[in-house]
């Protein structure tokens, strides 16, 4: 199969999804003419004209508010938010207009909405520019939450998020942009709900989901070397989440790691560490780890911007506690 | 029910006992390891733990009284229960290691059990009791692997084996392996013939002492699961020494690999000619009275007159555990076929490297000392005259010398 970068695979499903649809339309900062920061979008004016490929002033709040009233009016919007630091602007009408709206209206009234943005450190854009938000909009009952680890995801899930009727947070990574995989041509759907097994093993569950992944990835092929198969599992959408493929995976290795790289308080790790202990407190043979973010907005110097979010080793580390292994081959480097 | 705590036995050859110390009075609280006494013998003082909780209702000696080995040194009870009432009640009989503790422990010092809940399901499907596991887990917790050990090994009961400190000391600790029918307990008297400096510890065999049956167990699976409780045990590196069938098992777990065995002192070993006593294995299980028993027991002598009171009381409080003489029975069905031995220790021996002494006497009515030829030229043989299967009871300063310079040999 082609590889593609996430961003080519993110621009190939609006692209598809814009074809097949006159209703879909894209707003955002810089993302017609310059073609959008990170050249999702680039190519798209061209084709599609101004009217469904528009530049917006720089609004956050206005911006949201269009998306969410254009989504009631029948439309498909993507809103591109360019850091979802920026998206708190919008707040108002994602948790009480769009994430409301379908139950106060009997279900009448539905919010095909697509927040699309970017989170996570890199690069030193400090604190402002770099927090992993995805728990605000988990904590939302009404939200859907999308954060695609791959370039095959992320066209699979944009493209079914443009065919569904409930508001989406689609939170991409700045660190993925660039990152290659191999995409199908043409229509490829990765329905919400559907976790994907990045790397099977029998010894131990990692979740991690986003950016994540490849660390979680990385890691996994450490542990490879010293005999321990991990078993990645990326949810792909956190809303909602697939509970079932984690269970299972949980009942075959009996313990857990969950890395995110949002900060460790109030994050949706500890909630699906609920999930597993509440479901599968009898396979558990160790306690679950999760490996977090510090409780600490991310800083500007790239050293500290490092030590802040989990890297590879933490992730190795939480692994062999999981196995009750003691840290030795780690401690010596 | 009141139970009784026993006047240990303080040596085969001793019926009775001097109490030198009782840290308890009528009334008083004890809880499960709580010392209670001190007893002393010509040789040796040993002290008595509590193996229940609960108040004492009958106390019988006071200090500096000559007590009668294996008779109740104090009755444990409900406050304000009668003596009489536990006096008819059947009193709760324990083998001669009633004093001791039985299983160990998973989380050694604040008497926790750890253990993790996948851990805990696989115990309940599977049967096992948690407690009898020594966990591997962060601070002694029982994980996966733990239970997952236990129930991979061929042909392993559920349960571990009883350990017994019997003497406390610096180095590799020499571990002590009775024979068939006894337990540790029955060392107790010969190790005031050494003066070794390392550590003494005896083990209980499955169906032995304090130390359940293994289910269908022959000698290889014996040897195993001895081998690996020595290993949960932490004693990697050991001495043995062993009687008889504790001898042969002793010779065969060299072939294990782990744990290390630093030196090899066999006391009328089995395992190195297929003749046995069938008769003595058969008449030794069935005898339920002191009188036959001591007509078999008396067959272990070469001196009939050596067999001592203690010896024959120990074992018919043995028998009164039902489960472990029909263990017994079991395991000897799997172990002899008549008069025939169905193991060998002669491919053990022939590998092993370190020190090794063989020690029979000659008159050895149980298991012909005329066997013992023919061994590697590298293994010792001792040959002691006027001595039956018991050299370390009718020889015993001799066979404690032979012990102690096999243990130094390995330096």
């Amino acid at each position: 199969m082609r590889e593609i970068m996430y961003r080519e695979a993110l621009r190939e499903a609006i692209d598809e999804e814009m074809q097949r649809n006159s209703d879909v339309f894209i707003i955002g900062e810089g993302i017609a003419e310059r073609g959008g920061s990170y050249k999702v979008t680039e190519g798209l004016l061209a084709k599609y004209g101004p009217r469904r490929v528009r530049d917006t002033p720089i609004a956050e709040a206005g911006m949201i508010g269009v998306g969410v009233g254009a989504a009631i009016a029948g439309a498909r919007p993507i809103v591109e938010i360019l850091y979802v630091d920026f998206a708190m602007l919008g707040m108002d009408m994602l948790v009480n207009q769009a994430a409301k709206f379908r139950l106060m209206t009997g279900g009448d009234g539905r919010v095909p909405f697509v927040m699309r943005t970017q989170g996570g450190a890199g690069g030193g854009v400090a604190a402002q520019h770099s927090q992993s938000l995805e728990a605000l909009f988990y904590h939302i009952p009404g939200l859907k939450v999308v954060m695609p680890s791959a370039p095959a995801d992320a066209k699979g899930l944009l493209k079914y998020a443009l065919r569904q009727d409930d508001p989406v947070m689609f939170l991409e990574h700045k660190h993925l942009y660039m990152t290659k995989g191999p995409v199908p041509e043409g229509e490829h759907i990765v329905e919400f709900g559907k976790a994907d097994i990045k790397r099977p093993g029998r010894d131990v569950t990692v979740i991690a989901w986003s950016n994540m992944v490849p660390r979680a990835l990385e890691a996994a092929a450490a542990l490879a070397e010293e005999g321990i198969e991990a078993e990645v599992v990326d949810p792909r959408t956190l809303v909602p989440l697939d509970t079932e493929t984690i269970l299972a995976s949980v009942a075959r290795t009996n313990r857990v790691v969950i890395v995110q790289e949002a900060v460790r308080r109030g994050g949706v790790a500890s909630d699906i560490a609920s999930i597993i202990q509440e479901e599968a407190f009898y396979e558990l043979d160790a306690p679950i780890e999760i490996v977090a973010g510090l409780n600490i907005p991310i800083p500007f110097n790239l050293e500290l911007e490092k030590a802040s979010v989990p890297q590879k080793d933490d992730v190795i580390r939480a692994a062999r506690r999981a196995l009750h292994i003691q840290p030795m081959a780690i401690a010596a480097k | 029910m009141a139970e009784a705590i026993l006047v240990p036995q303080v040596g085969q050859d001793l019926t009775e006992a001097k109490i030198v110390a009782l840290h308890v009075k009528l009334g008083d609280k004890v809880k499960k390891g709580d010392l209670v006494a001190e007893v002393e013998s010509e040789k040796a003082s040993f002290e008595v733990e509590a193996f229940a909780e609960g108040t004492v209702i009958h106390l019988p000696y006071k200090l500096g009284d000559i007590a009668t080995v294996l008779a109740p040194l104090l009755l444990l009870g409900e406050p304000g229960e009668a003596v009489a009432d536990a006096r008819d009640a059947a009193p709760a009989v324990v083998g001669p290691t009633a004093a001791m503790p039985v299983a160990p422990q998973s989380a050694p010092g604040d008497g926790i059990l750890r253990s993790s809940p996948l851990a805990r399901r696989l115990a309940a499907r599977n049967g096992l009791d948690l407690r009898r596991f020594a966990g591997s887990g962060p601070k002694g917790a029982i994980i996966r692997r733990d239970i997952e050990t236990r129930m991979a090994a061929p042909a392993f009961g559920t349960a571990a084996l009883a350990f017994r400190g019997l003497k406390a000391g610096t180095g590799d600790p020499v571990v002590f392996i009775h024979g068939f029918g006894s337990d540790l307990s029955s060392w107790r008297p010969f190790l005031s013939h050494l003066t070794l400096a390392n550590p003494m510890q005896g083990l209980d065999l499955p169906a032995h002492g304090a130390s359940p049956p293994l289910d269908d167990a022959d000698f290889e699976s014996t040897v195993a699961h001895v081998a690996q409780a020595l290993t949960e045990q932490g004693l990697d590196n050991v001495h043995l020494v062993g009687h008889s069938l504790g001898a042969a098992v002793a010779a065969a777990i060299t072939l294990h690999g782990k744990p290390r065995v630093r030196s090899l002192t066999l006391i009328a070993p089995a395992g190195l000619g297929p003749r046995i006593d069938g008769d003595f294995i058969a008449g030794f299980l069935a005898a339920q009275s002191e009188a036959a028993l001591s007509l078999w027991l008396g067959g272990l002598f070469h001196d009939r007159a050596s067999l001592p009171q203690a010896m024959i009381r120990a074992t018919l409080a043995a028998r009164a555990d039902g489960q472990l003489a029909a263990g017994q029975k079991r395991a000897a069905a799997r172990l002899f076929e008549g008069s025939t031995q169905l193991f060998s220790i002669r491919e053990a021996l022939a590998l092993y490297a370190g020190p090794c002494r063989v020690i029979v006497g000659i008159e050895d009515a149980i298991i012909p000392a005329a066997q013992a030829t023919g061994l590697p030229g590298h293994v010792a043989l001792h040959r002691l005259a006027g001595v039956g299967h018991l050299p370390q009871v009718e020889a015993a300063p001799l066979v404690g010398r032979l012990v102690m310079e096999t243990v130094r040999a390995a330096g």
